[in-house]
């Protein structure tokens, strides 16, 4: 078998043809790389000044009164990623900045895809452009007339005479044509690297480490079933036109329309729905700033009854902010509730995608390549997350402030110094940790695992069926 | 004559195989799914629209009860007074609509990007939060929707490659192609005849594909829309046809042939697009809206820490009719009315602003434009969006008309206060009437 390899390779790197199409696409490649990579380091300096300035302005504040703190508010930048320079997966289309303030929860704005007009309806040129739809092409060129060609020219039936079986040829000739889609992987893995050798953490390899699994697994489907057509097919042209026909249906059709169908299986609220629920559940909490509020009365009832005096101007604390916590406490659980439902939807929508992967592995490899690459819906909530609880920290220190900071209630021209404004946290992201969110993508790639399987069980078999002349 | 003999040969050789057949008939499948697609979206936003108009309704009702009942607003808001100009044209319900064309149907466009209604306030912006899309699930935004436009820009030179790959090759491998040289006289004729079949079957094809679009919606209310539309396929179309017409008359056999046009689709398809997207990314980076925020922070800080005199003075700038009202001679009226004035001084820094990021945005569209001569299928798609009423300028025009509403509102509230106008049931029918025009 390794034979049959090694002549396959010397036959690829004697042909000017292939020398000369790896070449374009080995510097397509390493372009995409270093373009990619230049665009997230450009996108991060960005997001640190950003930051920078919003942050400034916060720890600029002299004084203010921490309740028209909570209104003035601060801004959360979606942080570039590392590795969304291999797979921006969702990136351009969900929104950079989210206004953080009080009493509402703000959805994130401005995405990049709603700045200009369209350009690419498949994304920019990053490697996962290339390594998802053109490697796969490639690979189906190298190995549609593999064994018809053999067969032509009779090498097929002289190789058989010489004591190789079949079954061996045809899954020499498979992992020749596999091992030319691994090297470009590994190319690009190997130059990404090399670029970010400074940032590279365990949990960064460890992603890189499950991105290169699930296209070697889809390679080598890719790859197993075009040479397999080969084989069975006397005609090379049916072979490829075959190919290209699955190529088609996998990653232009089936994607498409999978998703849109399970959207439409789990739908979403419309935006105004959602809001008129949520501002329904809203009504019926507490409002923060309406004292007449039959259940901001009740809660001073119980804040009096529990300090023990008869009016809130003898309250030692502010009771304006323990109102206005009260009221946001209130919207959380709104919240909580809303958003958790429309994350429900969003994951049940998922997997429902995912189980596509029964018939077409391109989903699998497309899920957990923007998956490991941190790029997908789901690292997306996982950061809006992180923003809602940060909202949540940010804002009751504001209103603790406001109670507790030594004014009284009513004083709302009480001010903190900007010592206190200083002590405001700022908001950090936490990368998700890929051993975490590992469940998710187990059934991308068990779908890939098995798709593999199942392609060598039927060459095993099919091999039987195939004419040697 | 004898190009219809070409004809009658095709016809023959087209409705023999089956695999041609399965292609279009794939087309057609995805053409009317990505129709009804379209479709849905319509009647999606339509009906918004309509439920969003209902309830406006029934606000400006509610608001229209408290000046029945003499109240002066909302009891849980006992600040509010309807009475006067601030509070009734803070309660006048107004909302905006980016209405969908009915030529949505034939290609989706822009539109999930964008939100397509917003409700206008007093301190209202065309990029305030609630201009957010649509809530969806952004992995199917990413993938986009299988819209027509999608299958047409890029199925359709898929499919011609399908029904084109063997033309001369066949013969050519077959060892006749000589014979029908004899045959036929011309080689390029021949090519042509047969490339133009194909070309005439598929323009049949896409007319009648768009026809039963246009029982989905009302399409002809749309000017030329459905016209322009063909007009732009058509025109694509035939640049397809021209670059395979090239590879079938200097190709040598099948094989290479079908390497070359996929070659070549992927090209225009997928790299130059992507390389395109990514360069303009670099160039320009998606804005962060500091400029924004900046404004709506300390800018409004700034506003409301100035001295009365200055604030007075910009005010009057602004309105100069409002300099001889009786207003600016109180010493004490005028002090709410500067107050609330201060929202018109807000709204013009806010202008600034966003000026600024436009510019910055239509930059990076000229940048864009710049490309089509070797990027068409980004032109067409562009194309096609304008004629569909979803591409980026038309979005732009919808947040113009919101900020023209805006100044609107700020402009009659601010010389109505000054003007000390006493606000009834009939002058809140007028704002309403005014404001939704």
């Amino acid at each position: 078998m390794l034979q049959i390899i090694k002549n396959e390779w010397r036959f690829l790197i004697r042909s000017r043809i292939f020398l000369g199409i790896s070449i374009a696409f080995i510097s397509i490649l390493l372009l995409s790389v270093f373009l990619g990579n230049y665009q997230t380091r450009k996108q991060e300096q960005t997001h640190k000044s950003a930051k920078d300035h919003v942050r400034q302005q916060w720890v600029s504040i002299d004084e203010m009164n921490p309740h028209s703190a909570a209104h003035y508010g601060t801004y959360v930048f979606k942080p570039a990623n590392l590795l969304n320079s291999l797979d921006e997966g969702v990136n351009s289309v969900t929104g950079n900045v989210l206004r953080v303030e009080g009493h509402v929860q703000n959805e994130i704005m401005h995405s990049e895809a709603s700045q200009m007009q369209a350009i690419s309806r498949f994304g920019k040129l990053k490697p996962s452009l290339l390594l998802q739809y053109i490697v796969p092409l490639l690979l189906i060129f190298l190995a549609f007339n593999s064994v018809s060609n053999e067969k032509q020219s009779g090498r097929l039936k002289l190789l058989v005479l010489q004591g190789a079986k079949p079954l061996q040829i045809i899954l020499s000739k498979t992992l020749s044509v596999w091992l030319y889609g691994m090297m470009l992987l590994i190319f690009v893995l190997l130059v990404y690297s090399i670029l970010n050798f400074q940032s590279l953490t365990i949990d960064i390899l460890t992603r890189t480490g499950l991105f290169f699994l699930s296209y070697t697994l889809y390679y080598f489907i890719i790859s197993a079933i075009t040479v397999y057509f080969s084989a069975r097919w006397q005609n090379a042209t049916l072979a490829l036109t075959s190919m290209l026909g699955i190529w088609i249906i996998w990653t232009i059709f089936l994607p498409n329309i999978l998703m849109s169908s399970a959207e439409k299986w789990h739908p979403l609220p419309s935006r105004n729905q959602f809001q008129s629920a949520m501002k329904e559940d809203r009504s019926k909490g507490l409002d923060g700033h309406n004292p007449s509020d039959k259940r901001a009365i009740a809660l001073k009832e119980k804040v009096l009854k529990e300090y023990g005096v008869d009016s809130l101007s003898q309250l030692p604390i502010n009771f304006d902010g323990m109102r206005m916590q009260a009221d946001e406490e209130y919207g959380n659980s709104v919240w909580d509730k809303h958003f958790g439902n429309n994350r429900k939807i969003l994951r049940k929508q998922k997997q429902s995608f995912q189980l596509g992967g029964i018939v077409n592995p391109f989903i699998s490899l497309q899920n957990s390549s923007m998956g490991f690459m941190a790029s997908d819906n789901l690292h997306h909530q996982e950061f809006l997350l992180q923003v809602e609880n940060y909202r949540r920290v940010f804002i009751k220190t504001l209103n603790d402030k406001q109670t507790f900071g030594g004014s009284k209630t009513g004083n709302w021209r009480w001010k903190a110094d900007n010592t206190f404004f200083k002590s405001v946290p700022d908001f950090v992201y936490k990368p998700t940790q890929v051993s975490i969110i590992l469940s998710n993508y187990l059934l991308d790639l068990a779908l890939l695992i098995i798709w593999s399987i199942i392609i060598t069980v039927v060459i095993y078999f099919g091999t039987k069926k195939i004419q040697i002349v | 004559m004898r190009g219809l003999s070409i004809f009658i040969y095709e016809w023959k050789h087209f409705v023999s195989s089956p695999f041609k057949i399965i292609a279009l008939l794939l087309f057609l499948v995805a053409s009317i799914y990505g129709l009804h697609n379209g479709a849905d979206l319509y009647m999606q936003q339509s009906n918004e629209i309509e439920r969003l108009n209902q309830k406006a309704k029934e606000e400006k009702e509610t608001i229209l009860s408290y000046f029945d009942k003499s109240e002066k607003g909302p009891k849980n808001r006992p600040w509010v007074d309807i009475t006067t100009p601030f509070w009734s044209i803070w309660y006048a319900p107004t909302y905006h609509f980016k209405k969908p064309s009915p030529t949505i149907v034939y290609n989706i466009g822009q539109t999930e990007q964008y939100g397509f209604y917003k409700k206008i306030g007093l301190y209202s912006s065309p990029y305030d939060a609630d201009m957010a899309k649509e809530i969806a699930n952004p992995e199917r935004i990413q993938s986009g929707t299988l819209d027509f436009s999608f299958v047409v820009l890029f199925l359709l030179p898929l499919l011609l490659l399908v029904l084109l790959y063997n033309i001369k090759g066949s013969e050519a491998e077959q060892g006749f192609l000589p014979l029908i040289y004899v045959q036929t006289g011309s080689k390029n004729w021949w090519i042509l005849s047969r490339t133009l079949f194909y070309t005439i079957l598929l323009l049949f094809s896409l007319l009648g594909i768009m026809l039963y679009g246009a029982t989905l919606t009302k399409v002809f209310e749309a000017d030329n829309a459905f016209w322009t539309i063909f007009l732009y396929l058509t025109i694509y179309l035939v640049f397809w046809v021209v670059l395979y017409f090239l590879i079938l008359k200097y190709g040598k056999n099948i094989i290479s042939n079908t390497l070359q046009m996929i070659g070549i689709w992927l090209l225009f398809a997928f790299v130059i697009p992507a390389v395109v997207h990514q360069w303009i990314s670099i160039e320009k980076p998606a804005n962060l809206m500091i400029d924004l925020i900046d404004i709506k922070r300390d800018k409004t800080d700034e506003i409301y820490e100035q001295s009365n005199t200055d604030t007075d003075n910009q005010i009057f700038n602004l309105y100069p009719s409002i300099k001889q009202t009786k207003t600016a001679q109180d010493t004490i009226a005028i002090k709410e009315a500067r107050n609330d004035s201060r929202i018109a001084l807000i709204n013009v820094a806010m202008k600034n602003a966003i000026s600024k990021l436009e510019e910055n945005n239509i930059a990076k569209n000229e940048l864009i434009s710049k490309t089509y001569w070797f990027n068409p299928l980004t032109y067409f798609q562009n194309k096609l969006n304008h004629s569909s009423k979803t591409h980026y300028d038309d979005y732009q025009t919808y947040r113009d008309d919101i900020q023209n509403l805006v100044d609107k509102r700020i402009e009659i509230m601010v010389l109505d206060i000054w003007n000390n106008v006493k606000v009834d049931k009939t002058k809140y029918l007028e704002y309403n009437k005014i404001l939704n025009k």
